[in-house]
């Protein structure tokens, strides 16, 4: 037999948590080892693709320091000391552990704390059924640098996330005149998905405007680079909003007839006046002021005749359109001072927003990075309100595809008799675990999450988190640094041990396929869940494994033309929307509208998208005892904290560096390589240096996701903080503000070194 | 007619990901990778140049140039090197006796000497997925889509046509190497 015959070749897809690339694989196999990847073919010629992680998956997979057997902790927390157990006892151990808390504190205190399972469903969709059977807590892992988004998309277009709003043609490869990739960096956290199209669209002619702090991968294909101060953003959509009105460059029609800008707002409470205020039958109708009649009428259908500017005495209450609140707040940031307060030169931000109220059509792509900020859900906020008021936030698709919906029900609700898992958000666990508050979590299973290395304030998670909690579980392929703190660690499959249903990339579906059986005695998630599932009494639900639950998942009328048969050698497109037809995106937003003034913030001072300063970051100069802005960039060499023990990767970047300007490292004698402590109240982290102009004067920047032992002392999370933004809390539930962090920075000393 | 390969290689598409040196190592199995990133004008890793925030920074893919007239060859004393009829040069290991001459020879420093083996290296265009009809791995793998590869005899490939509408450069064009991987230099920045 040559080679070839004894080669077998599987399409599979990589689910990595990046920017959901999924990229579709195809793995050669020879006598029962994965030999070589390559990318897979998509329907769309253009849409093959493979990152420098992808292709280095088999060296996760066969890596010597794969986790091989359950194993039990010996010595300390932390201390990295186990001993190896059968997976019956394993189980055995996590359902007598699981009864006796319950039975102390009630189920709810266990926690399923499920990271990032970036495309993969069932894999996370199998501890959710069983936290919905035991009435658990499932703990929400948006809050580590991913709720800022939903928190401000939620509030303006009332939707979890606001892509396909502002991007979602972009990504049917309809191109724009313009392009605003505004705090976030395709070009190295998705390259593929993303990034490609830009530069697709670049060549085309669309012009691109980068806004970030960073000079990224992304800046450097930009026509024009804004270097905003971190966390300054809506200071910049206002100054933006500003000129944009005093040109007259916003686009009546739009603001009438999709956003809430005509509906009328009493200014002795600052809510919206509403029908019973002027003895309308619709007691909680919202009121416009109609132009043609001269009267308050209640808002229709058709809001053509509202006024959208003015002041307005309605049966002696005094009233103003939303919209003219928003001209008013807007008109304080004139160029002069959102060039101040953002640091950007006044020439740049008037022409970019003479361009955008000029230019017909202009996407905003944004994603997770700069809502990483204290106020980070006003930052979307602020970006969203420009691009409504322009009149680029999409309303409809008259071609394209539509979204997957999955049948996710069985999975959040297994018994729809009975009430379902408790939730609590990621930042809100902290409270819960060492304060019991709003009540005591005391057991926290971890799964796809690097927990302590990759969130806020690891000195606490350490030193007030760990103690306080009963028992400790971790699936993972590696030791890692939280991994140590477990009290028993379950080794998890590479994906390509694995089945998993993919719904990703947009606009496909695909079938991550096991390539091979799992190595050592790792499992994937659905069998561990099922293990423990099988302990507890809850077997029925767990029958089947990976194949009977991506079954479930695609159970639902939208995926009936799709199986797993179908999708064997093959990615697939969603549905076509229908010559002639129209798929409405609807707001579900409490008027049903782009809410440019949110009534459900007028207590918290944010019903427009004003401009409070960052918690932390230092950002005007003065006295400060930690006067540089930390923010942490995302690195095309790791996946979050995935990747980083690779070696194939570490052979061309090896060890974390912190960039610094070199106005800023000549005042402090540092030079590229130099050891530096980088500190605050909190922590320090020790490593190399790198000066770059890349980052501007006053601000930081370390890559995320290095793994503790990779720095000489600490890491970038040492010096995080986990401080709540309640309205947040309030709207979803609260971020992680990785990107508003003060922090001094000096060369270590010659004895130091 | 015969075929002449090589490739174009697009720097504004090229996003300086690696991931070509990546993939070259695992096709190759090899400890380096035969084609690597370098960032333009700066001598440290993806750091641009210029002043903050008047900056740039671009990169560029390096490898072997498959030269018309390959010094290495030239230089190779047991005669280890040739050029096949489709222009690409190879190393041929089992000839080879590592003596490192054809290193110091050519002129763009892409030929590696693996220690272990005692041997030259250096990029074959992945000879021996062209001879099956495929195109070279890092084409395949490179994120950006930067990087064509086609027949430079053919006036209809892609890469041709590239070359006769676009702006390109090859590298030290002045020694007369004549090498057959070409780049097209990043767009300039456009006024809003």
């Amino acid at each position: 037999m040559n080679e070839k015959e004894t080669i077998k070749i599987i399409r599979t897809a990589c689910p990595a948590h990046c920017g959901i690339d999924c990229c579709g694989i195809l793995a050669h196999v020879k006598d029962g080892k994965v030999i070589k990847l390559e990318p897979a073919v998509f329907p769309y010629e253009k849409d093959k693709r493979i990152c420098l992680r992808g292709l280095s998956t088999l060296d996760i997979t066969y890596h010597p320091d794969r986790i091989k057997y359950p194993m039990k902790r010996t010595g300390e927390r932390g201390e990295g000391k186990f001993e190896r157990i059968s997976w019956d006892e394993a189980f055995n151990l996590i359902a007598t552990k699981f009864r006796e808390i319950a039975d102390k504190y009630g189920w709810r205190s266990i926690g399923w704390v499920l990271g990032g399972p970036g495309a993969g469903t069932t894999k996370f969709g199998a501890y959710l059924r069983l936290a919905s059977l035991t009435q658990s807590t499932r703990v929400s892992a948006w809050g580590y640098g991913d709720a800022g988004l939903p928190c401000g998309s939620r509030v303006i277009f009332g939707s979890h996330l606001p892509y396909i709003y502002l991007f979602g043609k972009f990504w049917q490869r309809k191109w724009p005149n313009l392009i605003i990739v505004w705090g976030t960096n395709p070009g190295e956290s998705a390259p593929l998905q993303s990034m490609r199209k830009i530069l697709d669209a670049k060549q085309e002619g669309t012009k691109l405007v980068v806004i970030d702090p960073r000079f990224t991968v992304t800046a450097s294909k930009a026509d024009e680079f804004l270097p905003i101060k971190p966390g300054t953003d809506p200071a910049l959509a206002l100054g933006l909003l500003n000129i944009i009105f005093k040109n007259n460059l916003h686009d009546i029609d739009f603001i009438k007839e999709h956003t809430n800008g005509s509906y009328l707002v009493r200014l002795d409470n600052n809510k919206f006046l509403r029908g019973k205020d002027i003895g309308e039958r619709k007691a909680n109708a919202y009121i416009i002021w109609n132009e043609k009649s001269n009267q308050a009428k209640k808002v229709r259908r058709s809001n053509k005749d509202a006024a959208i500017t003015g002041n307005y005495d309605i049966d002696g209450i005094e009233c103003k359109p939303a919209f003219q609140l928003l001209m008013e707040e807007a008109e304080k940031y004139t160029p002069e001072k959102t060039a101040q307060l953002t640091g950007l030169s006044e020439d740049k931000i008037i022409t970019l927003a003479k361009k955008i109220g000029t230019e017909k059509n202009v996407n905003f792509f944004t994603y997770m990075g700069f809502t990483r900020t204290y106020h980070g859900d006003i930052s979307l906020r602020g970006l969203a309100t420009v691009a409504s008021v322009t009149g680029n936030v999409a309303t409809s698709f008259r071609s394209g595809y539509l979204p997957a919906v999955l049948n996710w029900d069985p999975f959040l609700n297994a018994d729809p008799d009975t009430p379902s898992y408790h939730r609590l958000g990621i930042l809100n666990l902290y409270d819960a675990v060492i304060k019991e508050k709003p009540y005591p979590i005391k057991a926290v299973f971890f799964a796809f999450i690097n927990f302590i290395n990759q969130c806020a304030h690891s000195t606490k998670i350490r030193d007030e988190f760990f103690p306080q909690l009963e028992f400790i579980v971790q699936t993972e392929l590696f030791m890692t640094p939280n991994a140590k703190y477990a009290d028993l660690v379950l080794p998890v499959c590479s994906f390509l041990e694995f089945s998993d249903f993919l719904p990703h990339p947009y606009p496909y579906v695909q079938l991550q396929q096991k390539v091979i059986e799992p190595l050592y005695e790792s499992k994937s998630d659905v069998d561990i869940a099922t293990g423990i599932a099988q302990k507890l009494g809850y077997g029925e639900y767990f029958k089947g494994g990976e194949e009977a639950f991506i079954d479930l998942m695609m159970d639902h009328p939208s995926l009936k033309d799709y199986s797993r048969d179908a999708l064997k050698d093959k990615a697939m497109y969603l549905r076509e929307i229908p010559e002639g037809g129209e798929f409405p995106l609807t707001f579900g937003t409490p008027s049903g509208k782009i809410e440019i003034y949110a009534e459900q913030l007028v207590e918290d001072g944010q019903a427009l998208p004003v401009y409070l300063p960052p918690i932390e970051a230092p950002l005007e100069p003065g006295d400060h005892k930690f006067p540089y802005t930390f923010i942490q960039g995302h690195s095309r060499f790791r996946t979050h904290s995935s990747y980083a023990n690779v070696d194939s990767l570490l052979k061309i970047e090896p060890e974390p560096v912190v960039e610094i300007n070199p106005n800023d490292a000549k005042q402090l004698g540092i030079s590229s390589g130099d050891m530096v402590s980088v500190f605050n109240d909190r922590a320090k982290a020790i490593l190399k240096a790198k000066v770059s102009d890349a980052v501007r004067p006053r601000v930081i920047n370390i890559m995320e996701g290095w793994w503790f032992d990779q720095f000489r002392e600490g890491s970038v999370n040492h010096l995080t903080h986990d401080i709540i933004n309640p309205v947040q809390n309030k709207i979803y539930e609260p971020n992680m503000h990785m990107n508003d962090v003060a922090v001094n920075i000096q060369k270590l000393g010659e004895g130091e070194k | 007619m015969t075929k002449r390969y090589g490739l174009v290689i697009d720097q504004e598409r090229c996003i300086g990901c690696d991931a070509c040196t990546v993939a070259c190592r695992i096709e190759h199995k090899a400890d380096v990778g035969f084609i690597t990133v370098d960032t333009t004008d700066s001598d440290l890793k993806d750091v641009p140049s210029g002043v903050f925030p008047n900056l740039r920074i671009s990169w560029i893919s390096k490898l072997c140039n498959h030269c018309e007239n390959p010094p290495c060859l030239k230089a190779c004393p047991v005669d280890a090197i040739y050029k096949r009829e489709d222009g690409i040069v190879i190393i041929d290991d089992d000839l080879c006796d590592g003596c490192r001459t054809c290193v110091d020879a050519c002129p763009y420093g892409v030929i590696y000497f693996n220690e272990k083996e005692s041997l030259a290296e250096k990029c074959n265009l992945c000879a021996h997925r062209i001879d099956q009809g495929l195109e070279p791995f890092c084409v395949i793998c490179c994120e950006g889509q930067a990087i064509y590869f086609g027949d430079f005899n053919d006036s209809n490939s892609k890469v041709s046509r590239i070359i006769s509408e676009k702006e390109v450069f090859r590298l030290k064009e002045d020694l007369g190497t004549n090498p057959i991987i070409y780049y097209v230099p990043p767009m300039e920045k456009r006024e809003l």
